[in-house]
């Protein structure tokens, strides 16, 4: 049986300028999963993705996409691959189902009924006739899916398809991709968010400066996670630090916001927590900094911004 | 180097159904059904039919003819002299600019609306988008120019008449063959028209800035005129576009001359060339990255 990967990308490399916006990544992408490039911003996501639809040449390196590069197939290598980058753009004069209609041309036509389909998967239907011009962000971004499913594709290319959303409009997305998934389409989305990936994704790269910090299932990921971390205010911190030297498993650090942020498992926290009590120690706060699967994301993309919330996974700042 | 192994290591068929690949027509009936949405186009369609009809009924109106002006001694009282002044005048920066107003947009549009890499994103290749949007610039230029001659010439002789012509020799030419001459004059724009096309396409491919692309070929064309008329510069003269929209004097002088008709048509020739290839090149290597 001839077999291929969704995306095989081997020592993939863009430069602008002096900036290595991607270095030298390698990603494999199998069909029927949903894969994660998970980055803060100027990891190289986009400039990744890009490569993969053929707006950008790589330096150096290859990209298969079910077996075809471009250098033997050309346009080709698109079939069955549709996607977006960033926002999706469209012809603002035009209506959505003009914008589609045109689409469809450039693809070589597509079967009867799929228009009015897609526009139906997305919830656009009842707006096909209006302006992209007119056109909520969010709408723009369903039109975006919209016009990508009319390719009929088996691979999914979608760039952080959940920016600018609203919180209802990111759920519905993220839905909409499990439903896709549900479908047997293979989805590569990038992200910047790990929640998204962990909720959606079954395999993620973690990309931070152009190259990869991490790759793997998810699964794999959580084993790496560092232990929950919880900021902690107290009646008398000088105290409560004291008593944390005492305590074996757990680690206490002040943060530059001048609170406490403890680490450790749950059952040693709450033995100390038990000890803060006994000793007379008001507590004022105590509440989680972030999923330990995020803290593991900053801490592989070493993310400067978010440096004073790392503390918590960062024994080496931690008070003993 | 980093390799991403996914830890399925299912892969899937590959059904060798390839899609439909579309044909330049399906990219060009696309390009058509913008420029048909677009207001601009209307209007520059538009304004090549009742423009000359204006300047017609205006010109006709004067009690004293422009008689500086090539055929403006007998253009109050002759419908061809007429037409052969609005052409003369049309060529200074009016055709460039009608042409321009589509073929400096049709590539940078794209830019301005960040829609390269939705058309880039599907089955059509770029040198077919290129040859679409070439084709698509090109009979937007031709039609124009048509618009513009036919409706010249009928309002002429509509309104101001049809008698025999005085040529630039001083030779009398009778109707029939005057409006021979005139069709054939305003059918001699056609290639340095076509080169301010390619010229447009190019700017616009370059600058990725619509504005850029309708105004540059304009400024370039005055330039051009201008460096013409200047003394001493014999040697490019016959190189500069512009020196093409005079190719038609030669149809009525007594007798004609041919020379630098075909010379207008070769450089004109040369001028699409040049500017398509650059335009080809340049829009097939581009990353693009906007949008
Ligand atoms: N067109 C460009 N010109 C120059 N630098 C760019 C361009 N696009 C991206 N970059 C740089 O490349 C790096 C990666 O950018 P990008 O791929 O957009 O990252 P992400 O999508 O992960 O936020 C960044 O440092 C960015 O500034
Ligand atoms: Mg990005």
């Amino acid at each position: 049986m001839n077999g291929f990967l969704a995306v095989d990308a081997q020592g993939v490399t863009k430069t602008y300028g002096s900036v290595r916006a991607v270095d030298d990544i390698s990603v494999r992408v199998a069909a029927g999963e949903v894969y994660g490039v998970l980055g803060p911003n100027g990891a190289g996501k986009t400039t990744f993705l890009r490569m993969l639809l053929g707006l950008i040449r790589p330096d150096t390196g290859t990209i298969r996409m079910f077996g075809k590069t471009w250098e033997d197939s050309g346009v080709g290598v698109l079939d069955g691959v549709a996607g977006f980058i960033e926002s999706p753009r469209f012809y603002p004069y035009l209506t959505g189902r003009a914008n589609l209609e045109g689409l469809a041309l450039l693809d070589g036509g597509t079967p009867t009924g799929l228009l009015e389909e897609v526009l139906d998967v997305v919830e656009m239907s009842d707006r096909a006739d209006q302006k992209v011009g007119g056109y909520s962000y969010g709408m723009r971004q369903r039109l975006g899916v919209a016009a990508s499913l009319l390719r009929e594709p088996r691979l999914l290319i979608l760039d952080e398809p959940a920016n600018g959303l609203d919180p209802a409009g990111i759920r519905d997305m993220r839905a909409l991709v499990k439903r896709l998934s549900g479908r047997g389409l293979t989805v590569l989305l990038s992200s910047h968010d790990m929640e998204e990936v962990e909720e959606i994704c079954d395999n993620v790269t973690i990309m931070t400066r152009g190259t990869v910090a991490f790759h793997g299932t998810i699964a794999h990921l959580r084993t790496m996670a560092p232990d929950p971390g919880h900021v902690l205010a107290t009646t008398d911190d000088v105290r409560a630090l004291r008593l944390a030297e005492d305590q074996v498993g757990i680690t206490v650090a002040r943060d530059p916001g001048a609170a406490l942020v403890v680490t450790g498992p749950p059952p040693e926290v709450s033995s100390y927590v038990g000890s803060l009590v006994r000793a007379d120690i008001g507590l004022l706060a105590f509440t989680p900094t972030r999923t330990p699967l995020e803290a593991l994301f900053f801490m592989l993309t070493d993310d400067a911004t978010h440096q004073f919330l790392d503390r918590s996974a960062q024994p080496q700042d931690a008070l003993r | 180097m980093t390799t991403i192994q996914t830890t399925s290591a299912s892969t899937i068929r590959h059904d060798h159904v390839a899609r439909r690949r579309p044909g330049l027509l399906a990219a060009l009936r696309w390009e058509l059904r913008k420029l048909r949405a677009q207001y601009r186009a209307r209007v520059v369609l538009l304004i090549a039919v009742l423009a000359p009809v204006f300047i017609v009924v205006v010109i006709q109106g004067q009690s004293r003819p422009p008689k500086d002006t090539l055929f403006g001694r007998f253009a109050i009282d002759n419908g061809f002299a007429l037409s052969l002044l609005v052409l003369g005048f049309a060529s200074q920066w009016v055709l460039p600019l009608l042409t321009a107003i589509v073929a400096g947009d049709v590539f940078a549009s794209e830019d301005q609306h960040g829609t390269w890499k939705t058309v880039l994103t599907r089955s059509t290749s770029r040198s077919r988008l290129f040859w679409a949007k070439t084709v698509t610039a090109c009979g937007f230029a031709t039609l124009v120019l048509v618009l513009l001659a036919v409706s010249t010439v009928a309002s002429s002789w509509v309104i101001v008449g049809h008698q025999p012509l005085i040529g630039l020799s001083g030779q009398s030419i009778p109707a029939g063959h005057a409006l021979q001459l005139v069709a054939a004059s305003w059918a001699l724009m056609l290639p340095p028209i076509l080169a301010f096309t390619c010229l447009a396409i190019l700017l616009s491919v370059w600058s990725r800035n619509p504005a850029v692309g309708i105004a540059a070929p304009v400024v370039i064309g005055m330039v051009m005129q201008l460096v013409g008329a200047l003394g001493g510069v014999e040697a490019i003269r016959p190189f500069l576009v512009t020196t093409s929209f005079e190719t038609w004097h030669g149809l009525l002088a007594e007798p004609r001359f041919s020379g630098p008709l075909v010379e207008g048509l070769l450089v004109s020739a040369g001028w699409c060339v040049v500017s398509l290839a650059a335009a080809f090149i340049l829009f097939r290597r581009r990353d693009i990255t906007g949008g």
